[in-house]
């Protein structure tokens, strides 16, 4: 019974750290029209320049503030680099996220190298829960999560930008004779979304394995959320992602691990075919 | 062709026909027929009133939330889109629609093909000498032999009007539904539109959803008149420029003006006579 | 092809575009003939590993293929090809070693696993399109992956399932079977060659234009006529038959199967070859397979991280050259051909002309 708590624990968890990365998957999505096959590897850079950065300065939360402003940067500079110029041709969006995906993964492997590495908790030790001794930075980690989960909804719907992002979405013709700069915010979309994937990193740098293939992973489950919470409902988004990883971390307690994740991706296809607004559809974003 | 045929049996007929968009009745109740007499049909009515709506259900594109739609008699309701074109339904889009990367020959052979032959997968296209056949008759009817081997993504708007038509013809249809085909066009453009559209309404029995009444009022024999998803009016283009009703919930035009629609076309402006549409002026 | 066309009377007769067919044709022919030299020829000019190389050239190359009759003539873009490439090996695979299958047998087996899966998965999949249609096929690919890695008491898992060759024939005594590698390399090639035959017939058939047809404009095809998820759905079953030849004939090649045939990255690979050489066009994805597995062969050797150069290669090619490597040859090519100031030239390059001219009519 412990255990199974604990699974259902880290699974929660974990979904809300999923939730942040899903969400830039989303927006990309969203506002783009594009499938990042990529977006795992943003996450996955995240994780390993926390690593980099944690070993060079000793300072986990100088990483957690640095991770996520170079993952914003890099996110613009390959949105001007790669995504501006295939604007034409939407099918090859998908390819050229492909390359963009092999190149950071080989990347990473070239400067990291191959070998998983481990990174330390900031806090570390352990607190009483509910009868078992639980990883206390796990929880420190969701409350992280949590926080930045509200204030990337308080953005879009209290600031400027996140309102200009909105409008865009709903209509880039009218939101460019509105006088938005339609350009822009796809760039800055694109970085929002690269910088969420690498907060996710940095936050689950600590509990996870610090691995140039974390990506591959990571990406399936993003789109399970994506989809299942319906394309650009971020909301939906972002509950998918908490209840599947915590149906996936109970399930994970009876059954192989991949039995959990054959039966999320049933789901996800049942949504694509017969829901494909998703299952929340109503609710708005 | 198929103006001869039967004239007993209506080409459309639609019984009760309904449509509704969650609350949104875009169809009411409409019952239409379309007898076959050569007789060149227009449909109007102010945007928003179902006109597209109504050819979406008579092409299976939308499947009504009741009633029937007969086509020669055959009850076609609930048929699928490819399955009623290759009856003898052909229609073109309000926005223009054809295959881009293809030449204009190939826009219409694919057409005549899935009418004549169908797509023996083991055959070289090559080999089917009356689709050929067929597409060079349809390219001279709609006038389009100097451009022929053009890739239609590379025709001016125009042409492209022109070239749907022959897309839409090149199966031998019975009944053709022309979406606002003059709908942008320059006043040239919309000219040489309307002769073919008038050419044509003699080979093929046409229905027009047209917005410009001043065409609409000079090459029409019937005029069906639409709004709120329903018919409001029915008749010669002289009882309809004369009907009350008409005037008020579509037109919205006072009473008290000279009993002259604005919408009726000058014969300076048109350069031709038009045919009764001005019997009450 | 000699700069002097324009001047030449003879040669005027022949427009740019005429020129051009020729080109490919005599492209194509060389490219045949290659492959069906190489076992003679590469011995001379190098080692016989690259005949063995060319070998998975022309696998892939189907395998390429079947992706390319999916989104270069219907388009669909399938991220999930790699599924039904593993129900061929895995068939073959399964067949041999656990059901004791011939050969024949058991490539049939494969062949008619993949038909099995296309069909059924196919059914769903094409009901959707664009990014909807990548992402249920990537996910149809996945679920299979996934199980196939958990059924490893059939499918060997991620260690993959060896079995032993058995005999293509058998006359008396004597068995012929495709331990002889010249005579695995021209099975292989026969086999690929035969699909190839097929796709170029099936292309020029008025199933192929109503394929392109769909491409173009669904909506307008199911206008005139065409029942456009059945042809949907027949081209996603025969690019599966494809995937799967390809998957059936690299198991016998390899003898073996193994579920990272299956995951999602050889569909990617797949994808790239196909766009990298041009999708579109019969030989583009052969061409793209070629180039691509050469530079890995030979890349690969010297520099661990060659795969950055695979990375750039792809997104340079979406950006600059949508149309792939064919394209490129093929814009070269009528260059020279059609040098600027021909008047050929101007018939031809009718799109910066209309642009120039629609706005006046
Ligand atoms: N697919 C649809 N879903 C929901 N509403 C629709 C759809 N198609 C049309 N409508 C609505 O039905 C009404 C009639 O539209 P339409 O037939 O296009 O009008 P018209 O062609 O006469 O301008 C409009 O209010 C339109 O918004
Ligand atoms: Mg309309």
């Amino acid at each position: 019974m412990d255990l199974v708590f604990a699974l259902a624990i880290n699974g929660l968890i974990w979904g809300l750290i999923i939730a942040l990365i899903a969400l830039g998957l989303s927006i990309i999505f969203g506002l783009l029209d594009i499938i990042n096959l990529a977006h795992g590897d943003f996450f996955m850079v995240g994780t390993v320049l926390a690593w980099f950065i944690v070993q060079s300065t000793d300072n986990f939360w100088l990483a957690f503030i640095l991770v996520p402003i170079i993952g914003l940067l890099l996110g613009a500079v390959i949105q001007k680099l790669v995504i501006v110029p295939i604007k034409g041709a939407a099918a090859l969006s998908i390819v050229a996220t492909f390359g963009l995906s092999i190149i950071l993964q080989e990347t990473v492997r070239a400067t990291f190298g191959p070998a998983p590495k481990r990174l330390l908790p900031p806090v570390e030790g352990t607190i009483p829960l509910f009868g078992i001794d639980y990883e206390l930075y796990r929880l420190v980690a969701a409350v992280i999560s949590i926080i930045c989960l509200a204030a990337f909804f308080l953005f879009l719907h209290k600031a400027k930008l996140g309102t200009w992002m909105r409008a865009v979405r709903h209509d880039p013709e009218t939101a460019l004779a509105l006088g938005i700069p339609v350009q822009r915010i796809y760039t800055i979309t694109f970085a929002i979304g690269f910088g969420m994937a690498a907060l996710g990193g940095v936050v689950a740098a600590p509990i996870t394995t610090v691995d140039f293939r974390a990506g591959v992973d990571i990406l399936p489950f993003c789109f399970i959320a994506v989809i299942i919470g319906g394309l650009g409902n971020l909301q939906g988004t972002a509950a998918a992602a908490v209840l599947l990883a915590f149906m996936e971390g109970v399930i994970t307690a009876f059954a192989d691990p991949v039995v959990a994740r054959i039966a999320s991706l049933l789901f996800m296809s049942a949504v694509l075919l017969v829901r494909p607004q998703g299952i929340f559809a109503g609710a708005t974003s | 062709m198929s103006a001869n045929t039967n004239n007993n049996v209506p080409v459309l007929e639609t019984q009760h026909l309904v449509k509704r968009f969650g609350g949104l009745t875009a169809t009411n109740d409409v019952n239409f027929t379309l007898a076959s007499n050569g007789r060149l049909h227009a449909i109007i009515g102010p945007n928003g009133a179902g006109k597209t709506t109504f050819f979406n259900l008579i092409s299976g594109r939308l499947k009504p939330t009741s009633g029937k739609i007969l086509f020669k008699g055959e009850d076609i309701t609930g048929y699928s889109t490819h399955r009623i074109a290759r009856l003898g339904i052909s229609r073109t889009l309000q926005i223009k629609s054809v295959f881009d990367a293809l030449s204009v020959e190939d826009n219409i052979w694919i057409a005549a093909q899935a009418k004549m032959a169908g797509w023996h997968p083991l055959r070289s296209a090559r080999h089917f000498p009356d689709t050929q056949r067929r597409v060079d008759k349809v390219i001279e009817e709609v006038g389009l032999q100097e451009i022929a081997k053009r890739e239609a993504g590379t025709l001016s708007y125009g042409d492209v009007a022109l070239l749907e038509m022959g897309i839409a013809l090149a199966s031998d249809p019975e009944l053709l539904l022309l979406d606002e085909p003059i709908c942008g066009m320059s006043p040239k453009e919309t000219q040489r539109t309307v002769e073919k559209i008038v050419e044509l309404s003699k080979l093929v029995n046409v229905i027009l959803i047209e917005h410009d009444m001043e065409v609409v009022f000079d090459v029409a024999d019937d005029i069906t008149v639409m709004a709120q998803g329903g018919i409001l009016a029915q008749g010669s283009p002289s009882e309809i420029a004369s009907n009350h009703e008409v005037r008020e919930a579509y037109l919205g035009f006072d009473e008290d003006d000279d009993g002259e629609l604005a919408i009726m076309p000058n014969e300076q402006d048109i350069g031709q006579p038009s045919k009764g549409a001005h019997s009450n002026g | 092809m000699s700069n002097a066309a324009p001047t030449g009377p003879a040669r005027s007769l022949r427009t740019p575009e005429q020129k051009l067919a020729i080109f490919n044709r005599v492209l194509s022919a060389a490219l045949i003939l290659f492959f069906a030299s190489a076992p003679l020829i590469l011995p001379l000019v190098t080692n016989n590993f690259w005949i063995g190389i060319t070998a998975e050239i022309m696998m892939w190359s189907l395998f390429a293929a079947s992706v390319n009759l999916l989104f270069g003539y219907t388009g669909l873009l399938s991220f999930g090809q790699a599924l039904y490439f593993g129900a061929g090996m895995y068939g073959v695979a399964i067949g041999v070693a656990q059901i004791g299958l011939g050969f024949w047998p058991a490539f049939g087996f494969g062949i008619f696993c993949s038909i099995f899966m296309a069909l059924v998965t196919g059914s769903l999949a094409v009901r959707l399109t664009w990014h909807y249609f990548a992402i249920i096929t990537v996910v149809f690919s996945l679920i299979f992956y996934f199980l196939a890695l958990t059924m490893s008491s059939i499918t060997g898992g991620d260690d993959g399932l060896a079995f032993q060759l058995p005999p293509m024939f058998q006359f008396g005594d004597t068995e012929i079977s495709l331990t002889n590698s010249t005579l695995q390399y021209y099975f292989i090639f026969i086999v690929v060659g035969l699909c190839f035959f097929l796709k170029w017939r099936l292309l020029a058939s008025p199933f192929g234009r109503a394929l392109v047809a769909i491409r173009e404009n669904d909506v307008r095809a199911e206008l005139v006529g065409i029942n456009v998820y059945m042809m949907r759905l027949a081209s996603f079953v025969i690019s599966g038959f494809f995937a799967g030849v390809a998957g059936a004939l690299f198991a016998f090649f390899g003898r073996y199967a193994s579920t990272s045939y299956m995951f999602y990255h050889v569909s990617g690979e797949a994808v790239v070859w196909a766009i990298v050489g041009g999708a579109g066009t019969l030989f583009g994805p052969v061409l793209g397979t070629g180039v691509l597995i050469i530079i890995r062969e030979e890349l690969s050797l010297y520099w661990d991280h060659y795969l950055l150069l695979v990375g750039v290669i792809i997104i340079l090619t979406v950006i600059f050259a949508p149309k792939g490597l064919t394209g490129l040859i093929n814009s070269t090519v009528l260059k020279i051909v059609a040098p600027k100031h021909n008047p050929d030239t101007e018939a031809q390059s009718n799109l910066a002309d209309d642009k120039a001219r629609q706005p006046a009519e």
